[in-house]
């Protein structure tokens, strides 16, 4: 990263409150800030320190806390670092404000995530279904959806009945421990 | 764009140039399967002797594919460690990524080259499938992805445990061994992969792979409190146990055993003694039952009853002949490899649930069996087995020659005796070991040097003591014989001892089995000593009961006959441990248990 | 969609119709729908529709251990799963603190670029198809199946090889496999004149594909373009030299691009690219025999494994664009989130959709399979 890019990242988020900057390599940076001040920063990022690709949104749920933690990764051609962007909402009423008008591939990562989790994002262009289309449940990456107990309800199995087992059952064998015992 | 440097461009003949396709060979692929490669991540094969059903692999399965079955007619040995259980694997759920093969701990499960298996719709139960030894479908594939040395996913090796050097722990009695630090018990603990082997093996089934799995999560209170399920016995049991555990532990097939003896000693040392106190005190009763139990002998077997009877509001009275609890737990073994504090803590804990122990009262002198039985609703016998037997060689009589566990009760004692300049301990057991290193480090304390010898009938491969003890013993400067039978001690015309003559050893069983030692008389040696300690076997002193009680019970060659629940042919006398069982700490307290168990019903 | 939730649309007589391409249609990589508004033969709106291959794997990964989730991660991305499993592993040794032996890394760069080869062949065979040329197709995927072989020899598995691990690669390389990959790459060299003539060099193609899907180098870096598109627009970027990984620091290679941005330029860098593969191969060939050591650091048992807690995001270059993945955890034996950005996120949904409209009926298929669009990573 060069030196007066450095110092210049540095002076613009030491101009912003509540942030919160870790180097975590040479390569990768982990802010923490709070949620309304985070499109401006990205804004920032964008315009004066030339992070113009976003890498990625992720979201995390902190169903405990009851938040979910929004990631935005960006990336800089010219410096070559990327910046983590780490910001909290909280899970009740899951409404934050899209960047689509920075970045375009946010308008990808927002359906995903509000498909996913929920979370409706304010001003992106579209958030329709896109890959749940015909799901009728909660949205499925929230962790109080519990897949393995959907699975078995829905969905009936079988039981195997093959010939070896049948003999060893007339011998006085049989299963045992069956998988789902002991996950 | 770009000008591609193109070998042939721009050249007339370019066309003509596609003849030479005519030529060149068609990609073909034949109709037949064709080999797979070496590594190749094919269908199951499993070879049933060596595996021993420890069900890893259906743990590490990631699509939850295996399924345990258990097969009738296949080996099964708690004690080895080997079940009568094999994977069955379901191939509509398996991917074949081969974690089954790579954490196997005996190396028994492996990937062939076979891929090729059709069905129709209504034969889909071919999908789950037994591996055995002969394939899917019984046809020979070679193996293909099969454990290697670099591929392993358990660790084979042991954490470091560390212990004092030979020149140190000479001079003293104090611990030899340090005990795990907490980063090494977590880091020992995670190689535990919860099979159970050891739960199975145990004669108390001591609840190892649920408190290793405390231990690894830091939680060092729920692996105390899971000890106590079954062992109140453990600051003891994690020192000297016999480890039945780790003789059965999978890692052990091929690796180093998981140190659950050492792991139980980690929890229970890092835990606080009222905290201790308090776990062990969970699941009293809180009433009274008005009950009475008469126990005799404050040894692990005894006052493990006396623990389970407690707290099911029974009243407890314990009666020891000696004034201090422990039996040959501290009467036979050294404190450098059990130290007495570490006794008192556990039968500290006991007592303070409320068991009356009372020292000093010797039954058949103090009280006799008879005031017992009235007394008392249930008396259990627990004495062990305090008295050594002799070989009865000529001059074994003796002054000089002592039987072994007197020696190590007088050096538990403090009493004074004579430490002799040089010894020769008969026996290769462990009360032999721990005999001839109690009087190595006397002998180094007061003149400075060691001189010790064992002569034991076995020879070294088969020798009863345990591999550390030949080793430390060795490194404490004490000279060990093997195929050594004692013929007699020698007395000079003094009247003094002046050593053991032996004589080689041929064999040591009969045909039978029977013990029936064969000598070779012209294989003789000379070892001269001021002392021989004759460490051959234990035997009980029964003079306890008084005659009339004596012919009233049921013996069996010499020890009190017992049924499988404990009780002898009084309907109110127990008897459990050592003098019941032989000499183990383990059984003696699987064995309070299982007294305890039978005089509740009793009871109630 | 299920078919009894297809509505059919009714319109008045018009030129417009909307035609529903795929989910099952040879011009479509994979399972994916796109739903076409065309006016005779001209698109003018376009929606993508995915989902056919979700399989829930970021759900799925939460609820098993680490280590056995190294099955389910090159699953994933089909033509090219090396990337995949590189990355979670890269991931987790990030969080651990995990040294990986230098040995195991040059076996990983060499996986990596052997699965990139495969890619492209698959890409640009792909490609070839969707113009009507299925001969290049062929030769595709018949010389994509003898790297398939090298990689069955190395890790046991022909496409899904399930041979990266948090610390290394679980098998150390069998004997010879060298030699016989370096014969591969030479009869690879051997048979570009061919491909050439027949494809690249074609102009039947080239007229087909040239100023196809065009995009410029700001509406490449405007819409979040990565990988062998991008640099088609001019814009010199790679993983692997910008953020690197592994040992590329230590490897020569070079980094095509084209200025051209439309679909002939996309094919000619992976033409390219094929030869910088090979190049990186041979390295590799070259450097391996003189590495010593173990070919993975010793991990602890794998269920008893707590990895510390903490995130890391890891972007590898995958033979499609940027890969990256975000793995969090909270300390335990699972991961708390795994988020997986695949390449095609971007080029399979919103720049296909914004390039379809425009182009021609024809073209849509040519202008996804020069996207290299993957499915599978979009709906994971």
């Amino acid at each position: 990263m060069s030196k007066e890019l450095n110092l210049w990242l540095d002076k613009l988020l030491n101009d912003i409150e509540n942030v919160k900057v870790e180097r975590k390599s040479s390569r990768r940076i982990r802010i923490d800030v709070e949620s309304d001040a985070l499109p401006a920063l990205l804004e920032l990022l964008q315009g004066h320190a030339s992070y113009v690709h976003l890498s990625a949104i992720s979201c995390v749920d902190w169903v405990d806390a009851g938040e979910f933690e929004l990631v935005y990764h960006v990336w800089s051609y010219e410096t070559r670092s990327l910046v983590s962007a780490h910001t909290r909402i909280p899970r009740e009423p899951g409404i934050y404000l899209s960047i689509y008008d920075l970045y375009e591939p946010a308008g990808f990562f927002e359906r995903d995530i509000h498909e996913m989790f929920g979370v409706y994002f304010e001003g992106s262009p579209d958030m329709e279904k896109f890959i749940l289309t015909e799901w009728n449940g909660p949205p499925p990456m929230r962790k109080e959806f519990d897949s393995e107990a959907f699975v078995n309800q829905t969905f009936e199995f079988e039981d195997y009945r093959p010939q070896w087992l049948q003999d060893i059952e007339e011998e006085g064998g049989g299963i045992t421990t069956r998988p789902e015992d002991v996950r | 764009m770009k000008d591609i440097p193109y070998k042939y461009q721009g050249s007339i003949l370019n066309p003509l140039r596609n003849l030479g396709f005519f030529s060149r060979k068609p990609v073909t692929e034949p109709l037949r399967p064709r080999e797979a490669s070496a590594n190749y991540r094919g269908f199951h094969v499993n070879d049933w002797g060596l595996c021993i059903g420890c069900s890893t692999c259906q743990k590490v399965c990631d699509n939850a594919a295996i399924t345990m079955v258990r097969i009738p007619g296949l080996e099964e040995d708690p004690v080895k460690g080997v079940r009568n259980e094999r994977p069955a694997i379901d191939y509509g759920r398996c991917c074949w990524c081969g974690l089954c093969v790579d954490i196997c701990p005996t190396g028994s499960i492996s990937l062939t080259r076979e891929y090729v298996h059709t069905c129709r719709e209504d034969e889909l139960d071919s999908y789950f499938v037994l591996p055995d030894p002969n394939g899917m479908h019984g046809e020979y594939f070679p193996k293909g992805w099969a454990k290697t040395e670099d591929a392993d996913l358990v660790d084979l090796e042991l954490q470091p445990m560390q212990e004092m050097d030979a020149e140190t722990r000479i001079d003293s009695f104090d611990e030899i061994v340090a005990g795990f630090t907490g980063q090494h018990a977590i880091v020992e603990a995670s190689r535990c992969v919860q099979c159970g082997m050891c739960h199975d093996s145990c004669p108390a089934h001591m609840h190892a792979p649920e408190y290793i799995r405390h231990i690894w999560e830091g939680n060092v209170e729920a692996a105390v409190r899971e000890i106590y399920r079954t062992n109140p016995f453990a600051h003891i049991c994690g020192r000297v146990c016999t480890r039945r555990c780790e003789a059965a532990c999978s890692i052990g097939r091929r690796g180093d055993p998981v140190a659950i003896r050492w792991l139980k000693r980690y929890a229970m040392d890092s835990v606080s003694a009222e905290r201790i106190r308090e776990i062990a005190a969970e699941g009293k009763v809180d009433y009274i039952s008005g009950k009475k139990v008469a126990i005799i002998g404050a040894g692990p077997a005894g006052l493990t009853a006396a623990f389970d009877l407690v707290k099911k509001g029974h009243e407890v009275n314990v009666f020891e002949a000696l004034d201090r609890p422990g039996g040959m737990t501290r009467y036979g073994i050294p404190e450098y490899r059990l130290p007495y504090d570490r006794l008192d803590a556990d039968v500290e804990v006991i007592a303070s649930l409320g068991v009356n122990i009372q020292y000093n009262t010797r039954i058949g002198s103090d009280i006799i069996m008879a005031d017992l039985e009235r007394d008392y609703d249930a008396v259990v016998v627990a004495v062990g087995l305090q008295q050594g037997r002799s070989t009865r060689i000529p001059g074994s009589d003796h002054p000089q020659v002592h039987a072994a566990v007197s020696l190590l009760r007088k050096i538990t004692l403090n009493e004074a005796f004579e430490i002799p300049r040089s010894a020769v301990v008969i026996g290769g057991g462990n009360v032999a070991m721990d005999i001839a290193r109690s009087l190595a480090r006397k002998q180094k304390m007061v003149f400075g040097e060691v001189n010790m010898t064992v002569a034991a009938l076995e020879d070294f491969e088969h020798f009863l003591a345990d591999p550390e003890e030949i080793r430390e013993s060795r490194e404490e400067g004490i000279e060990l014989l093997d195929s050594r039978g004692p013929s007699t001690c020698r007395i000079n015309e003094r009247g003094e001892l002046e050593g053991l003559a032996t004589v080689g050893v041929v064999s040591i069983f009969d045909e039978q089995g029977r013990f029936a030692p064969q000598y070779d008389n012209s294989d003789a040696q000379f070892h001269p000593a001021d002392m021989v300690i004759e460490a051959i076997g234990q035997m009980t002193d029964i003079s306890l009961f008084g005659d009339e009680l004596t012919e009233r019970l049921e013996w069996n060659r010499g020890r009190l006959q017992v049924d499988d629940i404990g009780r002898t042919s009084e309907s109110w006398l127990w008897s459990a441990g050592d003098m019941v069982n032989g000499p183990d700490v383990i059984h003696a307290v699987a064995d309070g248990h299982r007294v305890a168990a039978s005089i509740e019903e009793h009871l109630a | 969609m299920r078919p009894e939730n297809y509505q059919a649309i009714n319109q008045p007589p018009s030129n417009e119709f909307e035609l529903n391409f795929g989910p099952n249609h040879p011009g479509i990589e994979g399972n994916y729908a796109f739903r076409v508004k065309l006016n005779g033969d001209e698109v003018t709106a376009a929606r993508a529709d995915a989902g056919y291959l979700h399989r829930g794997f970021e759900k799925l990964m939460e609820g098993r251990l680490w280590i056995q989730n190294i099955a389910l991660v090159p699953r994933i991305c089909v033509p090219d799963p090396v990337p995949m499993e590189v990355c979670y592993s890269l991931a987790i040794e990030e969080l651990c603190g995990l040294e990986v032996p230098v040995r195991a890394q040059w076996i990983r760069v060499m996986q990596l670029e052997m699965s990139r080869l495969a890619a492209h062949l698959f890409a640009f065979g792909g490609h070839a198809a969707t113009t009507g040329m299925y001969t290049p197709m062929f030769w595709g995927v018949a010389d994509r199946d003898l790297i398939l072989d090298r990689f069955e020899e190395l890790t046991g598995g022909r496409v899904y090889s399930i041979y990266n691990i948090p610390g290394g690669v679980r098998r150390e390389v069998p004997d010879g496999f060298l030699e016989r990959l370096s014969n591969l790459l030479d009869y690879l060299e051997s048979r570009l004149p061919d491909y050439d003539s027949l494809f690249f060099t074609n102009q039947v193609f080239i007229r087909r594909a040239r100023d196809v899907g065009t995009m410029t180098q700001e509406q490449a870096l405007k819409w979040g373009v990565t990988g062998p598109p991008l640099r088609a627009t001019g814009l010199e970027f790679d993983v692997r030299r910008d953020d690197p990984y592994l040992v590329y620091e230590q490897i020569d290679f070079d980094i095509p691009t084209e200025p051209g941005g439309d679909a002939l330029s996309r094919n000619l860098v992976r033409r390219a690219e094929l030869l910088q593969s090979i190049r990186i191969l041979r390295q590799v060939i070259a450097r391996l025999p003189t590495l010593k050591g173990p070919v993975r650091c010793p991990i602890p048992n794998p269920l008893a494994w707590n990895v510390p807690a903490g995130e890391s995001y890891t972007r590898v270059e995958s033979s499609k664009g940027e890969l990256a993945y975000y793995v969090v955890s909270t300390g335990g034996d699972k991961p708390y989130r795994v988020h997986v950005r695949g390449p095609s996120a971007m080029h399979a949904v919103q720049v296909l959709e914004k390039l379809a409209v425009g182009a021609r009926l024809e073209d849509i298929a040519q202008i996804m399979f020069s996207l290299d669009a993957c499915p599978p990573e979009v709906d994971r």
